[in-house]
C-alpha cells in the first residue's frame, strides 16, 4: 500500500504539472459549459429579439374586404403595408427576400362572413426555421382578427361561446419540476459527465503507460523493489482521480454557466440549483467512481500495448465512440432504468442519474447499478493487472 | 555476485517478424538468448559485448528481473531473479543509455522518488543524496526541472538515481550510447567508482575502447550464443589481430561462416 501511495503521489505531481492534461482535465470541462451556454443563449435571444423588433413588410390584397384588418395593419408601427402590387409580383419579391409576406383575402370574404360561413384568407411567405417568429406574429394578427369577427357574430346571434365549445379542457401537469427537468435534461447531464470523465482520464492514462514506455522510464521503475500490481494501483489512482476531477469540474462549469444566464426563469433556476445539492452530487460521484475505475483500467490496459504516445492516442481515441453510444442511449425517450438496463455499463449510469434527478430511483435498481459497476471495475483491474504482468505487453 | 546458468530466452515472433525471418524461425519463435552462462564477481567489471541484436539487452534484462528466462537461472547476490525478484531488486542498480527521465520532476524529486521506492529512510536518503550530489556536482541544479537540464546534467541525475540506494550490483546497458565525450567520461568514472567500492558491475557495449578501458572479465555473444567467456587479460593474450575491434570482427565472421 505504501509503495502504491509513493507511485500515486509522484504520478499525481507529474500529471498536475502537465499542461496538456490540465487543459483536458480542468480548463475544457470548466469553460465549455459557460461558453456554450452563453454563446447559444446569446444567439437565440438576440435572434428572437431581432425577429420581434423587425418591421414586417406585408403586401395585402383584400379586394376591399376586411377593412378592420387593413386598419389594424396600418395602425401597427411594426408593419409596413404595401397594396400596390399583384400576387405574382409579391411572390417574386418574397422569393428574393424583398418582402416578408403576402396576405390575400378572397373576393367574397366579407359576403361569406355575412352569410355565417367561412371566409378564406391566404398567408404566403417563406416558412423556414429563421422566419418562425415572423410567422407567429402574422398568425397572431390574423387570429386576433378572427377572434374579433367570431365575437361579433356571437353577439349578433345573442349566443354564448360555450354553445360551440362544448368542452373546456383544463390541463394540469402533476409531474414535479424535477421530473420535468430530468426528462428534459436528465439524460444530457450524465452524457456530458461520462464523456468528460473519459476524456479527463484518457491523457493521464496515455502519459502514465505509453508515455512512460516511450521514455524508457518504465524499465527503471520495474527494477525497483515494488510489485507491478502496486505500481498499477498507484497509476490507476491518478487516472481515476483525473477522470473524476474532470467530471466534477464539468459540473461546476455547468453550474457557473447557468448562474450566468440572465434570462433563465427563477423557478427553473431554483429547480436546477436544488439538483446540485450535496446529497445528489455525492450519489452521482459514487456512481462515477466505479465507472472511472473501469475507464482507468481499460485505458491503462490499452495504453501499455502502444509503443508510443502517438500510437496510444490513435488506439484510444476511437474508444470515445464506445463510450458515447451507451451514454447517448440514455438520452432517448422511452428507455428507462429497469433491472435489465441497470446491468448495461455506462447506460445504467446515464439512466440512474436521470432517475436520481427526478427522485424516482428505487433502492433495488440503484443497488443493481452499483453491483454491475463494481463487477465491471473489478474485472477491469484484474485484466489490467494481467496485462501489466505480461512481458510481451511491457516490452512490445 | 551475479551467477548466470545456462539461460535461454525464447520470444514469439510477430507476423511482421515472421515474414522478415522467413524459414529461419522455429514455429514462429526465436531464441534471443540460447544457453548462456557466466559469473560476475564483486569488485570486478564484467563486459558483455556483441553486435546489435546479439542478445546483450535481453540477457541484462533477465539479470535485472525485467524478463524471466525461458530456461536456466540467474542469481544476484544469492537470490534467484524469478523466485525472489524483490530481494534482487533491492540489491540492484540499473542504467541504460536510452533511458530518459521524468521531465516534469526536479532532479531532487526524481532521485527521492527512486529512493522512496527502494524503501530508504529519510535520514539515510539525505546523507546519501548529499554525498552523491556533491560527487556528481548536482547541488546547483537540484531544484531545476529535468526538462531544463542539459544532457550532461541529466546523465548525472540518472547516475544518482541508479545508485542512490547504494546497490551491491550495478547493471549498465550500453550506458554511453549517444552521449557526448564528456558525459560518457562521467559514466566511465561511475563504473570505475563502483568497482572500487567493491560492487559487482556488468555492462554491455559495442564500443571496444570502453572494453579495454574497464574490463576485468568479458563475454562475447553472437546470435544469443556465447563465443568467449573469460578474463580480459586472457582474451588479449589469445588475440590474433592487432586491435580489439579487428579481433572482435574476425571472431564474429568465423562464427557466421
Amino acid at each position: 500500500m505504501k509503495n502504491s501511495l509513493i507511485v500515486f503521489l509522484k504520478e499525481l505531481k507529474d500529471t498536475l504539472r502537465d499542461r496538456r492534461t490540465i487543459i483536458f482535465m480542468v480548463a475544457i470541462p470548466l469553460l465549455i459549459f459557460p461558453v456554450l451556454i452563453s454563446i447559444a443563449s446569446g444567439m437565440i435571444i438576440s435572434q428572437a429579439k431581432k425577429a420581434e423588433a423587425k418591421t414586417l413588410e406585408i403586401a395585402l390584397i383584400n379586394h376591399g374586404n376586411a377593412p378592420e384588418f387593413r386598419q389594424q395593419l396600418l395602425g401597427n408601427e411594426k408593419v409596413t403595408l404595401r397594396e400596390d402590387i399583384d400576387e405574382n409580383q409579391a411572390k417574386t419579391l418574397i422569393r428574393h427576400d424583398e418582402l416578408d409576406a403576402l396576405i390575400v383575402f378572397d373576393k367574397d370574404f366579407d359576403q361569406k362572413v355575412e352569410d355565417l360561413s367561412q371566409g378564406r384568407v391566404r398567408l404566403l411567405m417563406k416558412m423556414t426555421e429563421d422566419t418562425e417568429i415572423e410567422k407567429k406574429r402574422l398568425l397572431k394578427l390574423l387570429t386576433d382578427f378572427e377572434e374579433t369577427l367570431r365575437m361579433k357574430r356571437f353577439q349578433e346571434m345573442d349566443l354564448d361561446e360555450s354553445i360551440i365549445k362544448t368542452i373546456k379542457i383544463n390541463e394540469q401537469n402533476l409531474a414535479t419540476a424535477k421530473e420535468q427537468l430530468a426528462e428534459a435534461v436528465g439524460g444530457f447531464l450524465p452524457y456530458m459527465f461520462i464523456i468528460f470523465c473519459f476524456m479527463g482520464a484518457m491523457y493521464p492514462a496515455i502519459d502514465l503507460a505509453a508515455g512512460e514506455k516511450e521514455r524508457g522510464t518504465l524499465e527503471t521503475l520495474l527494477t525497483s523493489p515494488v510489485d507491478r500490481f502496486q505500481i498499477l494501483v498507484g497509476k490507476l489512482g491518478v487516472v481515476m482521480l483525473a477522470g473524476i476531477i474532470s467530471a466534477l469540474v464539468a459540473m461546476l462549469g455547468l453550474y457557473l454557466g447557468i448562474r450566468r444566464m440572465s434570462d433563465i426563469p427563477a423557478e427553473l433556476l431554483d429547480t436546477v440549483m436544488s439538483i446540485l445539492e450535496v446529497n445528489t452530487i455525492l450519489i452521482l460521484i459514487s456512481l462515477l467512481v466505479p465507472l472511472t475505475i473501469f475507464f482507468a483500467a481499460l485505458l491503462l490496459s490499452l495504453s501499455i500495448f502502444a509503443r508510443s504516445y502517438k500510437e496510444a492516442q490513435s488506439i484510444l481515441s476511437p474508444l470515445m465512440f464506445v463510450v458515447i453510444i451507451p451514454a447517448f442511449m440514455g438520452l432517448l425517450p422511452g428507455i428507462n432504468l429497469t433491472m435489465g438496463t441497470a446491468l448495461i455499463p455506462i447506460l445504467n449510469v446515464s439512466l440512474a442519474t436521470k432517475a436520481i434527478i427526478a427522485e424516482t430511483i428505487t433502492v433495488p435498481l440503484l443497488a443493481a447499478v452499483y453491483l454491475s459497476l463494481i463487477i465491471l471495475a473489478v474485472v477491469g483491474i484484474y485484466v489490467c493487472s494481467k496485462i501489466y504482468g505480461r512481458e510481451s505487453a511491457i516490452f512490445r | 555476485m551475479i551467477v548466470v546458468k545456462d539461460i535461454w530466452k525464447t520470444f514469439k515472433l510477430t507476423k511482421q517478424q515472421r515474414k522478415e525471418k522467413g524459414n529461419h524461425s522455429q514455429n514462429g519463435k526465436v531464441d534471443a538468448v540460447a544457453g548462456i552462462s557466466f559469473t560476475c564477481q564483486p569488485g570486478r567489471i564484467f563486459s558483455l559485448i556483441g553486435p546489435n541484436g546479439a542478445g546483450k539487452t535481453t540477457t541484462l534484462r533477465m539479470v535485472a528481473t525485467l524478463l524471466k528466462p525461458s530456461r536456466g537461472s540467474v542469481t544476484v547476490g544469492g537470490f534467484d531473479t524469478v523466485k525472489q525478484p524483490r530481494e534482487v531488486k533491492k540489491r540492484l542498480g540499473f542504467l541504460t543509455g536510452t533511458t530518459k527521465l521524468y521531465d516534469r520532476l526536479t532532479a531532487e524529486e526524481l532521485v527521492k522518488y527512486y529512493a522512496d521506492l527502494q524503501g530508504m529512510e529519510r535520514s539515510a536518503f539525505d546523507k546519501r543524496k548529499d554525498e552523491l550530489f556533491t560527487l556528481l556536482d548536482i547541488h546547483d541544479f537540484a531544484k531545476w526541472r529535468i526538462a531544463k537540464l542539459s544532457s550532461g546534467m541529466r546523465q548525472k541525475v540518472s547516475i544518482a538515481r541508479t545508485i542512490i540506494h547504494d546497490p551491491e550490483v550495478v547493471v549498465f546497458d550500453e550506458p554511453t550510447v549517444g552521449l557526448d565525450v564528456i558525459t560518457a567520461k562521467n559514466i566511465i568514472e561511475l563504473i570505475r567508482n563502483c568497482k572500487n567500492e567493491g560492487k559487482t558491475v556488468i555492462f554491455s557495449t559495442h564500443i571496444m575502447g570502453e572494453v579495454s578501458l574497464l574490463s576485468d572479465d568479458m563475454a562475447l555473444i553472437h546470435k544469443g550464443k556465447l563465443i568467449y567467456n573469460g578474463t580480459y587479460k586472457d582474451f588479449q593474450s589469445q588475440m590474433r589481430e592487432e586491435s580489439l575491434e579487428e579481433e572482435f570482427i574476425k571472431l564474429i565472421q568465423e562464427v557466421r561462416s
